[in-house]
């Protein structure tokens, strides 16, 4: 360990009272930026993070900022190199569920939920998007029924997820 | 056999743990230097068991022994040894006892370096890290035991018949190894990278090395022990976790700039977050502890900062793991998830019990009081005051709004990369100030004459570059501004260095690298950290050219066809269509890159395909300058798609990381082994 000087208190000296107040007026206006800093950013950046249902259903959410979830559907998935835009269709997965990979797989085998068509501008296609992903979503809903999105964000926990259990370990292949 | 010998050592570990902390506490209250010592003992013991447990774990990775349902998980016969072996940290499970491995490294080293000299703190220090590795063994044993097997159960009904259990349930036989060859899933193919293979640990080592000033801490709370012990004997474990947390972060970011294809290094995740925030409380640590060291003052603070740190690592830790955060790097929703909340609010709430019952006891009062607005102290408080600012900006963001939100309003409210942006570049632009004004102020009092003095050489500096970018042809007022702070921060820490060691050759007439040689020698904490300071500034201009310069673009040719992007031209020259060794194919685009009409380099980038999961692997012409990084999008060996990005200054991220983690070394590196007490000391409790 390195050297360790320590100072004992020998009387200890009272700020002026000039200090004190710049100190006090120092830590008023910090405390003052930093609220309005959080404030005002939330204000302005705060988004709602709903399913693909609740958008559908409620008029309200029609233009805003909004982040979603769904479940990717792979055979909707067009991607345009031209001009990088991606076009698919998501599937409304619930808010609350034990495991993903089951909302996911549930999700796109039911007929009657909701979808939404989803349309990403300037973007790569992502290595993650494909069938049974989830995509979680920034951007809004237009006049068109088309979600815009500016962001997109991908999970895919079919594959390499440890809570799915094994497949057939009661058979031997037949190519072994 | 391995599974058995594994899974023995694991709750040899646990009892050992559970009986060092037990007897540590009561050796302590009982003022008995036997169980004092049979404590320390059994916390000792915990290493070799859990190398024990982790080797059988390692061997039966290599081995393929893929009956152990982890082994099944993250590896297949087709996976490289090199990837066997990081496999032990490629899932939850096997990361668990990893972790548990490192704490008993930490325990088994804070014992040996500090038995000797922190006599009354270390049976509760012992205590406090024997609790969490419990904690912690307890999730391996109980919930995620990586020494699970599939056994198959021929009489249980259909789809019950396959189970993973660590004792062999009654009536089961193991399932064919053929069967359990060709079922094995393999790594993510997003893990198998360098920066995965080194980022796991060097965060967990982070991680783990924060519980050691937090148990001293807690030592120092619970025997009253309050003035200089705990200080003494963890600021070099604070900062060696601190080298080790940094590292962690910069190859994370590393990692996903080569594998997540989008360009950048941070994307704000709450789980990248969840790792920064631990990294900001500890920052603010290793600061306001020279405040202590110096003045005697903050007491109170530092205690709070290091329980908020490890709080934070703990809840980093529980946003990694449990699932139940909505974030691209989270593990599979676990249920370790409760678990280690309670633990986090258990374990923070003891600590602030004990603090405040302390501090009610009038025995965390300051020596000194701030006594001048300009003072290094005062200074330093203000650099917390930004750490402290940045830490909720970014929880508030990460976890606070979202929970709050639908705790209250039964909607989640979350907010975007580019808010966290708004909070966090008017802070880091105090901090970089800060960095630069904080050093040259005296401790005790200052007169902004003396202040603004010395600020006249490095203040010019700064000006004579910003007029250089200026006269570049850049009139992007951010970026002025940026480069004007982040520069001014590094020519003071330049300046401190010159002003020491042309001290030292005026009096002791010595030679330039002398004096700055021994000027390091002798005061090792304060010149690493200008170092550490430079490595910010070098971190600081790459973090402003990549991202407020960065040029992204998008194009199909036919091959032979070129791209032109500033002054570069990309010639698409060819398509392949390869397999590698382990079975992936790869579509492979041979591209030359020219920079004003000459040839520069071939690059490859490609896309593997991993069994239905494609991975984009970028080819990257990188120099200090710039990366030139092109990804292929998609083709055929007559038209191909790229995406193209000039990150200007990116480099300089990870060259910045690397000055920083020499920084740190250089101030934690020991001048000497402390000398061993000629008697051994009495305990007291």
């Amino acid at each position: 360990m390195t050297d360790f000087s320590w100072e004992k208190p020998k009387n200890l000296e009272k700020p002026k009272r000039s200090e004190r107040v710049k100190f006090l007026t120092a830590g008023v206006v910090i405390l003052v930026a930093v609220l309005y800093l959080l404030i005002s950013g939330t204000l302005q950046g705060a988004r709602y993070f709903i399913t693909v249902e609740e958008l559908l259903q409620d008029q309200t959410y029609h233009g805003q900022t909004l982040r979603i979830s769904g479940a990717v559907d792979g055979e909707t998935i067009d991607y345009d190199s031209e001009k990088a835009v991606i076009q698919f269709e998501i599937v409304n997965i619930p808010s609350v569920y034990e495991d993903l990979a089951t909302a996911l797989h549930e999700a796109l085998l039911d007929p009657a939920a909701a979808r939404l068509r989803v349309r990403v501008e300037d973007a790569a296609m992502p290595d993650l998007l494909q069938h049974e992903a989830q995509a979680i979503l920034t951007g809004a809903l237009g006049a068109d029924g088309i979600f815009q999105a500016t962001e997109l964000l991908l999970k895919c926990p079919s594959r390499f997820e440890e809570s799915t259990g094994p497949e057939g370990l009661s058979k031997i292949p037949e190519h072994q | 056999m391995l599974a058995e010998v594994g899974l023995a050592s694991l709750a040899i570990a646990f009892a050992l743990a559970v009986y060092g902390a037990l007897a540590s506490l009561l050796g302590a209250r009982k003022h008995s230097e036997g169980l004092l010592c049979s404590g320390r003992n059994a916390a000792l013991l915990t290493l070799p068991a859990l190398l024990v447990s982790t080797v059988m774990l390692v061997c039966a990775l290599l081995t393929e022994q893929y009956q152990i349902s982890y082994v099944y998980e993250v590896t297949d016969p087709r996976t490289p040894a090199l990837y066997r072996f990081t496999a032990l940290w490629g899932s939850q499970r096997g990361s668990l006892l990893f972790w548990s491995l490192l704490m008993s490294i930490f325990t088994f080293a804070a014992i040996g370096l500090n038995w000797r000299s922190e006599r009354r703190l270390m049976p509760y220090a012992i205590a406090a890290m024997m609790a969490t590795l419990v904690f912690f063994l307890g999730l391996s044993l109980f919930i995620e035991n990586p020494f699970e097997r599939w056994w198959l159960l021929p009489d249980a009904p259909l789809g019950e018949q396959e189970l993973s259990s660590a004792l062999i349930p009654a009536g089961a036989v193991a399932p064919s190894e053929a069967a359990l060859r060709a079922g094995a899933r393999g790594l993510n193919p997003l893990l198998r990278h360098f920066g995965m293979i080194i980022h796991p640990p060097m965060l967990y080592l982070g991680f783990v090395g924060f519980t050691i000033p937090f148990a001293f801490a807690l030592a120092a709370l619970a025997s009253g022990e309050l003035s200089t012990g705990w200080i003494k004997a963890t600021r070099r474990w604070s900062l060696i976790a601190w080298i080790f947390l940094s590292l962690g972060l910069i190859l994370g970011g590393r990692w996903a700039y080569d594998v997540l294809g989008w360009g950048g290094y941070w994307g704000w995740d709450p789980v990248e977050n969840a790792a920064f925030l631990p990294w900001l409380v500890g920052t603010a640590f290793i600061h306001s502890v020279m405040i202590q060291e110096k003045r005697g003052m903050l007491k109170l603070w530092n205690m709070l900062l290091v329980i908020a740190t490890f709080s934070a690592v703990m809840f980093g830790t529980f946003a990694t793991r449990s699932g139940v955060i909505e974030s691209v790097h989270s593990f599979a929703r676990s249920e370790v998830g409760f678990p280690m909340l309670a633990f986090w609010a258990v374990i923070t709430l003891v600590a602030l019990t004990m603090l405040f019952w302390r501090w009610r006891r009038g025995e965390l009062n300051d020596e000194h009081q701030f006594a001048n607005f300009l003072s290094r102290e005062s200074l330093f408080v203000l650099n917390n005051v930004v750490f402290i600012a940045l830490f909720i900006a970014i929880f508030w963001g990460s976890f606070g709004l979202p929970i709050t939100s639908e705790l209250f309003f039964g909607a989640e409210v979350t907010i975007g990369a580019e808010t966290f942006e708004f909070f966090v570049v008017p802070l880091f632009i105090a901090m970089y100030i800060l960095m630069g004004a904080a050093p040259l102020s005296a401790w005790g009092a200052t007169s902004l004459a003396r202040l603004g003095g010395a600020l006249r050489l490095p203040l010019a500096l700064t000006g004579l570059s910003v007029m250089a970018f200026w006269a570049s042809g850049t009139s992007l007022l951010v970026a002025f501004l940026g480069y004007g702070v982040v520069l001014f921060a590094g020519y003071v820490a330049l300046y401190e260095i010159y002003r020491g060691a042309a001290a030292r050759r005026r009096s002791l007439d010595e030679s330039w690298l002398r004096a700055t040689l021994a000027l390091f020698r002798r005061n090792q904490r304060r010149y690493g950290g200008y170092i550490v300071h430079l490595g910010v500034t070098v971190i600081g201009i790459g973090v402003i050219g990549s991202s407020v310069f960065q040029t992204e673009v998008q194009h199909t040719v036919a091959r032979g066809e070129m791209i032109a992007v500033q002054d570069y031209t990309l010639r698409y020259d060819d398509f392949i269509r390869a397999q590698a060794v382990d079975g992936r194919m790869m579509n492979i685009t041979p591209v030359t890159l020219f920079r004003n009409g000459i040839e520069i380099t071939t690059l490859r980038p490609r896309i593997d395909d991993y069994a239905q999961m494609p991975m984009t692997i970028a080819g990257a012409h990188s120099t200090l300058e710039n990366d030139f990084y092109v990804l292929l999008i998609g083709g055929d060996y007559e038209r191909a798609t790229f995406r193209i990005y000039i990150n200007p200054l990116v480099n300089l991220v990870w060259w910045g990381g690397l000055v920083l983690i020499i920084g740190t070394a250089i101030a934690v590196y020991p001048k000497a082994l402390p000398a061993p007490p000629r008697k051994r000391e009495r305990v007291s409790g």
